[in-house]
């Protein structure tokens, strides 16, 4: 008796630890996923974005109008943030199992290629269920893989030029001045700013690359060459006069410096910068300062003045759906298909409810799109980001955004604060991502 | 059971000796089977996903698109800019950062341990403090403290020590000050309480001779406390060496590893490389395993330099 006193104890404590490690690591599957391993009679579909605000939201008005004629269906929305899912995804389909993995998940597009290639057969095939000529052409690029049609186009990241009417009176300017504009003139517009408000221009983390993509993306041009591998920098005449016309922003002193998210909308909505060019996610912060009311208009944002094709519309982030090839598939498949991928009254509802602008083409008119935002002076901004949406060139994202971003932020340090020409940064940054990106 | 042996006899030798070994085995079961536990969770825990973490290190690819390309990877650091940068902003870290911390926890200790010192319960404390303190919400503190109109540019600029705004964050040499001044805030009172816990055990009646020789408190510092310190200055300079070449949680909050790269450390990179690049997980168990190298060096190395065995 004694012996097997002996022998359960240190199994019974094993058992426990064992037991608490499951806890830890099965808890929050148990929690996130009610679908994983269930199979496709019972139709509970699991699905992961971020955002409570926006994505979530939207979410839920989707499942609100599903339910209705699809009581059969469970639809669990499960919110995680981007990073999170970005972890979960790479780890869960590296380890070669899918359970624990969600039914749909939203990605974002600058990394949509990423999964696509590095994990194939992981995501189902959209192309039966949705075309990829009903959304906006540039979403194209990053949703679709080999010819097969994977994600379910989602918001635009169509790119507007807020400015703030008042400042630019003061200066001397109208709307009208700002609208279809160049680089070059954004930036002598911005100095009369400053010489009449003392308001700088804009405001930028220096960490951020974003309005050097914006720039990019107007001339249909990218990090990357149209195969989304080989780094296409030192050569670029577009590049290279999207970085002149950053550092030219900056040796204007129109810039006012911000580090993060927060500091960045403190200074539009404390009044301490004339414009805000960037995309039109910005619209619900620009909003949020009551008190500026009628001071603000969106404009076409400026393009680039030498490069030929640069045009008065770009992108900045956007993401898209994509259906996991896991149990259960089909049945998010319609549900996605009949809601984000061809209901027009669902975007009506995105637009007013949440203020969500979608790709969807035969979405892109309608009341909530007509309707004048009172903020904006009366005017039917959303009809005009929903005009520029179509426009926006289409790009290839490839693989390495994020990877050549972090390469070309130091260079770019270099190069603001003097210590490097401009031919100089590009050439090393090529040098640097061709031989990262092997 | 000894007194039963003896009461058997000779007769019954052969028969009690295997009962007794068996009983030993029996013994010796129940001894590795507690063992067996802990040895079981640490293989399957800590050794299994090691080896796998070393295969993993001479595989190539996005993904699960991964094949072996030999030593490849480990060629590849040599070059890889981004890996060396990370590499020297972690040992700038390290060679300013460990010795000023190791150093204020030796003296706050000494202070500390002074027998007329009053309120010493809560001095400790406040100095303990900050080691309780979560690795995000006082990176977040930190990052809003040395803001360009925070606090600590506002009192310096209060008392007129500096004319404009220090830009603590978004300059690469005041980043990295900034960085190495968090962590020592946050990690100099756990070592201290390491020393503390020395202190207590050095003999007073040593310190007692040493001042009937007439010698100062300083020459009893470096003569008497720093020699029988050693072993935890020993202990503390590696473990938080260690600490500071895995150094992430105040790098991403503070300063996002920028601007450019200049705070980017290797534990960063790994994470860039698996989540934020394009989930070459090959290539970051590569760089994970430079760490491990590092470690084994270092370590090596400040064992050599203490020149103690016993330590």
């Amino acid at each position: 008796m004694k012996n097997w006193k002996k022998i359960l104890l240190p199994l019974a404590a094993s058992a426990l630890m064992l037991s608490a490690c499951s806890g830890g690591g099965g808890g929050t599957t148990a929690a996130t996923n009610g679908s994983g391993g269930g199979d496709t009679e019972k139709k509970e579909i699991t699905i992961w974005a971020w955002d409570p605000n926006f994505n979530i939201a939207a979410l839920n008005l989707a499942k609100e109008k599903y339910a209705k004629d699809h009581p059969d269906v469970t639809i669990n929305i499960v919110e995680n943030a981007q990073a999170d899912i970005v972890q979960k995804l790479n780890t869960g389909l590296n380890s070669g199992t899918t359970k624990g993995l969600p039914n749909v998940v939203l990605i974002e597009d600058y990394r949509a290629q990423n999964f696509l290639q590095s994990y194939p057969d992981a995501f189902r095939d959209m192309s039966d269920k949705i075309k990829a000529e009903d959304f906006a052409d540039y979403k194209a690029g990053p949703t679709s893989f080999d010819g097969k049609q994977y994600g379910i186009p989602f918001d635009s990241g169509v790119t507007g030029f807020y400015v703030r009417t008042d400042y630019l009176e003061q200066a001397g300017y109208t709307v009208k001045d700002v609208t279809d504009i160049d680089w070059d003139q954004f930036i002598e517009i911005g100095k009369k700013v400053k010489a009449a408000t003392g308001k700088a221009m804009l405001t930028q983390d220096p960490n951020d690359l974003g309005t050097l993509r914006v720039m990019l993306q107007s001339a249909g041009s990218w990090y990357l060459k149209e195969d989304g591998v080989t780094p296409n920098i030192a050569g670029n005449a577009a590049f290279k006069e999207a970085l002149e016309t950053y550092k030219a922003m900056f040796d204007a002193d129109i810039v006012k410096l911000n580090s993060d998210w927060s500091q960045f909308v403190a200074a539009f909505n404390s009044g301490d910068v004339a414009s805000v060019p960037t995309g039109n996610w910005i619209t619900p912060s620009v909003k949020a300062e009551a008190s500026q009311s009628g001071k603000w208009a969106v404009v076409p944002i400026p393009r680039l003045k030498d490069t030929s094709n640069s045009i008065n519309a770009s992108n900045s982030g956007g993401s898209s759906w994509y259906v996991m090839n896991v149990d259960g598939k089909d049945a998010a498949a319609d549900f996605m298909a009949e809601t984000f991928g061809s209901d027009a009254e669902l975007y009506q509802d995105l637009l007013s409810k949440i203020g969500v602008l979608g790709t969807l083409k035969a979405a892109s008119g309608g009341k909530a799109y007509e309707q004048p935002d009172e903020f904006f002076g009366d005017q039917k901004i959303y009809s005009d980001f929903a005009k520029w949406t179509t426009e926006v060139p289409k790009v290839n994202f490839g693989l390495h955004t994020y990877a050549i971003e972090d390469i070309l932020s130091a260079e770019v340090q270099n190069y603001l604060n003097g210590s490097k020409d401009v031919d100089a940064v590009m050439n090393d940054t090529q040098t640097q991502a061709e031989a990262q990106l092997k | 059971m000894k007194t039963e042996n003896t009461a058997a006899g000779p007769g019954k030798t052969s028969n009690t000796f295997q009962s007794s070994r068996s009983r030993r085995f029996k013994a010796g079961l129940v001894g590795w089977l507690f063992v067996a536990a802990a040895v079981i969770l640490i293989a399957a825990f800590y050794f299994y996903p090691m080896i796998q973490a070393l295969i993993l290190s001479f595989q190539t690819g996005t993904g699960i698109n991964m094949k072996f390309n030999g030593l490849g990877n480990y060629q590849r650091l040599f070059t890889d800019k981004m890996f060396l940068t990370a590499v020297a902003n972690t040992f700038i870290y390290l060679l300013f950062q460990v010795p000023i911390m190791i150093i204020l926890a030796m003296f706050f200790s000494v202070l500390l341990n002074d027998r007329k010192l009053k309120f010493k319960g809560f001095f400790r404390t406040a100095i303990f403090l900050p080691a309780i303190t979560s690795l995000v919400a006082y990176s977040i503190v930190f990052k809003y403290l040395f803001a360009p109109d925070g606090l600590v540019n506002a009192m310096l600029l209060n008392i007129h020590l500096i004319d404009a705004p220090i830009q603590w964050i978004s300059d690469p040499f005041w980043a990295k000050v900034t960085i190495i001044i968090a962590i020592t805030w946050r990690w100099t009172g756990y070592n201290m309480i390491f020393y503390l816990s020395g202190l207590q055990n050095i003999d007073q009646s040593i310190y007692e001779a040493a001042r009937i020789d007439g010698a100062s408190a300083i020459r009893q510092f470096f003569s008497i406390t720093i020699p029988l310190l050693k072993p935890i200055i020993l202990f503390t300079s590696i473990t938080s060496t260690i600490g500071t070449l895995q150094l992430f949680d105040e790098v991403i909050n503070i300063t996002k590893g920028g601007p450019g790269n200049a705070t980017t450390t290797i534990s960063q990179y790994i994470y860039n490389l698996s989540f934020e690049y394009s989930a070459d997980f090959g290539y970051a168990a590569t760089v994970s395993y430079s760490i491990v190298i590092m470690v084994i060096i270092l370590s090596f190395l400040q064992f050599k330099v203490a020149g103690d065995r016993n330590a």
